[in-house]
């Protein structure tokens, strides 16, 4: 039987027994865009001429995070709630060569991380932030998030929403992310080619994924996905007025401007240059 | 013709595969399989054109499909 082309990124067999299937439950985005990283990361592995030990995953805690629990063929840490950024700025810090993905859910970088997400957007160091935005807190059972939309009903929020969502694109943007887009899982190809422009991207380049939640929005996986095509629409129409109550999806930013690690190594080589010359 | 892979084991029936096929070649299975999921089926897959978004999609990686170059593997 053929098998799926990316189960050769990821541990099928391990010491305790298997590991697949995932975790998550039936028609989570999440699992989609781990479909779609991997596709990115294959890509750039072939066409950059870098190995797979180039590449770390880094995640905090939610039901995104669980992708880089332990399912992931590739270097991984599974970190505390909302602190994966932390994390891999320790890891990018002790090898700045390596290709850092963080996969963060919006339970864990806009709420409980919410400062880490800033910081390191406004430091501008070279992650790839895959943000699996699915508008509520899936794993601790469907309660309101800062990412839930006006008007949703959840489970905390029974006659609907009364407070504005968060936008995470326009957080990161302002903060001072070099790439920051917005895709939904119902875009497969324009998040994959995204994902790849972001590995290759010198800086924070932040990518927040719309996803769906089937089990707590009580909807099954193919409406979803049909709802979630429905409401977003493009940056242009968006800035042609032409948006309405649909959310906006595209490319926000793409800068180019020195990263934290270019910067540091200037300020060591000025100063080792300083010291030559006084000797 | 192209050929339908479904890994039973791996497969939460979520249909987006069904949802995303352009060519409607897939269809969900009238049967319930051992762990009460509805898997995707071939339907006609004379009009499968291997555009492989039904892997592209599954969240599971659970779908493969099997064309004419890849040699009958």
């Amino acid at each position: 039987m053929k098998k799926h082309p990316m189960l050769k990124y990821l541990k099928e067999e391990a010491a305790a027994g298997p590991r697949l299937p995932l975790i998550l439950c039936p028609g989570c985005g999440a699992g989609q865009v781990l479909n779609y990283a991997l596709r990115a990361v294959d890509a750039v592995i072939q066409e950059d001429g870098l190995r797979k030990e180039d590449f770390v995953f880094i995640s905090g805690v939610g039901c995104s995070s669980r992708l880089a629990s332990h399912y992931l063929n590739f270097d991984s840490a599974w970190t505390l709630h909302g602190r994966a950024l932390a994390v891999a700025t320790g890891a990018l810090l002790a090898n700045p060569k390596l290709k850092i993905i963080v996969f963060t859910g919006d339970g864990d970088a806009a709420a409980i991380g919410g400062n880490h997400l800033i910081h390191t957007c406004r430091r501008n160091l070279d992650l790839t932030i895959l943000c699996v935005n699915n508008g509520l807190y899936g794993m601790t059972g469907g309660q309101v998030a800062p990412t839930t939309p006006f008007g949703v009903r959840t489970v905390t929020t029974p006659y609907g929403n009364v407070e504005d969502e968060f936008d995470l694109c326009r957080l990161a943007q302002t903060a001072g992310a070099t790439y920051v887009a917005r895709w939904s899982t119902a875009h497969p190809h324009q998040t994959i080619k995204t994902i790849q422009k972001g590995i290759r991207k010198n800086g924070t380049a932040f990518i927040e994924i719309l996803s769906q939640c089937p089990v707590h929005l009580k909807k099954t996986p193919a409406e979803m996905f049909r709802q979630l095509k429905k409401s977003t629409v493009s940056l242009k129409k968006a800035a042609a007025g032409r948006a309405g109550s649909r959310i906006p999806v595209g490319e926000f930013c793409d800068i180019d401007k020195p990263d934290w690690i270019t910067r540091y190594q200037n300020v060591i080589d000025r100063l080792q240059s300083d010291e030559r010359t006084h000797e | 013709m192209n050929k339908l892979h479904v890994n039973a084991a791996y497969c939460k029936g979520c249909l987006i595969c069904v949802e995303v096929c352009p060519a409607a070649a897939i269809r969900p299975c009238p049967m319930i399989n051992s762990r009460g999921y509805t898997l995707p089926e071939e339907d006609d897959m004379s009009r499968c054109t291997g555009c492989r978004l039904c892997e592209t999609v599954c969240p599971d990686f659970a779908v493969a499909i099997e064309t004419d170059e890849d040699g009958g593997e």
